[in-house]
């Protein structure tokens, strides 16, 4: 489970800026520690004192632009000092111990790649800048450029990759160092579907198999659903929900039904029996994820004579399920 | 696996996997060509020699960017164009010296051309050269973002300019020393006796050492700081070259027209000639283009005092500036 410096049980909605209330995995050591992290440019907060920890595994960091997920990122790697609270990674802070950045790696957004020199050239530079002597950084650089599907180009100038050639080299550069844990921040951006298919794969290929544990921020759910094992939500600064995606989506599991006949008959009997349906596109739908559900339905199915057609547990998506809990439905929703 | 390779058992990087293959299934028949192994993610366990490896890594890389090692051709032409003009300064000087030394009298000989001259001559291509070269090593990892890359390893920014710095320093130690060899063995080889020659001006040698590195740090310095505040290299080497070619006239008409104690400090502001200045401490000569300057007759110290003055504020600003970068 993602977040929680004071693991308290279990409600994953975070309705203070201040704390989150999630548990952790039994024993683990949580990778990543903010504790009551503020961040202020001036009269803007950019972070309110959010509070998390970040385990092993795939989570996603997701808010819209301006959320303050990049403002995190940078505070955990050292680039900002936070004005008040504490970001912790791997058991130190970063911005006074640079070493522990030997173990992180990080993807910017934005464009951070020469242009002259080749993907072999930068990514053997890049290994060697992060501690690894010459030789052993020739080799990693080779290995890494062929994990991210770069080796036949390996020799050619960064210059004239495409858009998502030169994603995977800022991913690349990122893992060319074999990280504890690398930041992703908007691995999409800027990708066309195909691309953007490809870059999630590879994000998943690297915790999969690579074993690197992944923050990955991004202000497209579908992304985050897709990738990412966890979620923490950031909105204005404060942390709103966090949690397993799957126990988020579980969460709000509904089941469908459609019959051919007596809609309302069926909807009585369901509501007699204290199951709260509502109809939408002639399609019966009722929210609940308990088991004895499916007995009433049965029992209501008998009592009405509906003719059933078609029957399916469904699991929502996160976009509707901040849409149900009446915020914004966020960041890249419909994306 | 998404690269390809090629040849039972070997990926094709030149070298040997790290682990043995085990991709095969047993029972398959490995055919003679044409067989893909895929040894997998492999974890990285060798040395980690942080933030001492990072800072040689920068400067290492500093030193190709600045020669134009590793890019292509045009990344070479201005760098090696310029290293060339200055030796070839350095080998016209020796040649002259040479014939000189060798057909001339002992009248002739005192006016042969010193090690001390070159400088007065060289200097302004010397700080040309700072102009257009350094921002190379700076500007365009702002402009690209690389700086963003840089900054999240285990390195600081202090780390990082300083190995930037000395890596533009020792290019122009290069520049500055290379035409001064040169120029030193042409008198070597003029000289018809050149054992003797060493013997009588061994002192050339330190001296030579340390009017280079008067110069290369001043010009070193002094480039950095300009290409700090720029991302674009163009930008960056026009405001230098004005800033040492305009001060020139400028600094010398004004001290021309105030004369006295007024002019004389006019005449310092004179950015061209203040690692000149040094030169001429150093060897105990003046140079033509420094002999005209009022500056000249000022106080040694006050000389030294002010060349040391314009290399620790502009290094203090260069180093205030990327001390707190962030992307």
């Amino acid at each position: 489970m993602t977040a929680s410096v004071d693991p308290r049980p279990s409600d994953s909605r975070v309705g203070s800026r201040s704390a989150v209330a999630v548990g952790s995995p039994v024993g683990a050591e949580p990778l990543v520690v903010a504790r009551d992290l503020v961040k202020r440019y001036g009269d803007v907060v950019a972070l309110g004192g959010v509070s998390f920890g970040i385990y092993d595994g795939i989570t996603g960091l997701l808010g819209e632009n301006g959320a303050g997920k990049s403002t995190a990122i940078k505070i955990f790697l050292g680039l900002l000092h936070p004005t008040s609270g504490s970001a912790i990674v791997m058991g130190e802070d970063a911005a006074e111990n640079v070493a522990v950045r030997a173990r992180v790696g990080y993807m910017p957004e934005h464009d951070c790649l020469p242009t002259s020199v080749t993907a072999a050239e930068f990514l053997t530079h890049m290994a060697e800048v992060s501690g690894l002597p010459p030789a052993r950084a020739r080799t990693r650089a080779a290995d890494t450029l062929r994990h991210v599907g770069l080796f036949e180009e390996r020799y050619r100038a960064i210059g004239g990759y495409s858009t998502g050639m030169k994603q995977r080299v800022k991913l690349a550069q990122a893992l060319v160092h074999d990280p504890r844990m690398v930041f992703l921040d908007e691995p999409t951006a800027g990708l066309d579907p195909a691309g953007r298919e490809e870059m999630l794969d590879l994000v998943r290929k690297t915790h999969r198999e690579f074993g690197i544990s992944i923050l990955c921020s991004s202000h497209l759910m579908s992304d985050v659903e897709r990738t990412c094992d966890r979620i923490l939500v950031l909105q204005g600064g404060a942390l709103v929900r966090a949690g397993e995606v799957s126990d988020l989506t579980s969460e709000t599991e509904s089941v469908f039904l459609e019959v051919d006949a007596h809609h309302d008959r069926l909807i009585a009997e369901l509501e007699r029996r204290g199951v709260p349906a509502a109809v939408a596109g002639g399609v019966i739908h009722i929210e609940s994820a308990d088991a004895a559900v499916y007995d009433h339905i049965r029992d209501a199915l008998v009592a009405s004579g509906a003719p059933l057609r078609r029957m399916a547990p469904r699991r929502r998506a996160l976009t509707e399920l901040f849409a149900r809990d009446g915020d914004d439905p966020g960041p890249g929703a419909n994306r | 696996m998404m690269g390809t390779t090629r040849g039972p058992g070997r990926i094709d990087d030149g070298r040997e996997p790290m682990t043995e293959p085990t991709a095969v299934a047993p029972d398959v028949a490995v055919p003679a060509q044409g067989t893909v192994f895929d040894i997998g993610y492999q974890r990285y366990d060798g040395p980690r020699e942080g933030r001492r490896r990072a800072r040689i890594a920068v400067f290492k890389d500093g030193v190709r960017t600045a020669l134009g090692v590793g890019r292509g051709a045009r990344a070479k032409i201005l760098p090696w164009s310029f290293i060339g003009v200055m030796v070839a300064i350095g080998f016209i000087l020796a040649l002259i010296a040479g014939a000189v030394l060798r057909f001339g009298g002992p009248e002739a000989a005192a006016q042969i051309p010193s090690h001390s001259d070159f400088y007065g001559i060289a200097s302004i291509f010397f700080l040309v050269f700072a102009a257009i070269v350094a921002p190379e090593l700076l500007c365009p990892d702002r402009r690209n973002g690389v700086i963003n890359l840089y900054l999240v390893r285990p390195l600081s920014g202090t780390d990082y300019i300083g190995a930037r710095w000395l890596a533009f320093l020792a290019v122009s130690l290069f520049a500055a020393w290379l035409p001064q060899l040169v120029l030193l063995v042409g008198r070597l080889m003029g000289s018809p006796d050149p054992v003797g020659y060493l013997r009588e001006n061994w002192l050339d040698v330190p001296r030579i050492l340390a009017a280079g590195a008067a110069i290369a740090a001043y010009t070193t310095t002094l480039a950095m700081l300009v290409a700090a505040f720029s991302s674009r290299r163009a930008y960056a080497a026009v405001f230098l070259v004005g800033l040492f070619v305009i001060t020139t006239p400028f600094t010398a008409g004004l001290a021309q027209e105030i004369e006295g104690a007024a002019g004389q400090w006019i005449s310092m502001f004179n950015l061209s000639n203040i690692p000149v200045h040094m030169n001429d401490l150093i060897f105990g000569e003046v140079a033509e283009i420094t002999g005209a300057a009022p500056a000249s007759q000022l106080p040694s110290w006050v000389l030294v005092g002010w060349y040391f003055l314009w290399i620790l504020v502009p290094g203090g600003v260069l180093w205030a500036r990327y001390r707190r970068l962030t992307p």
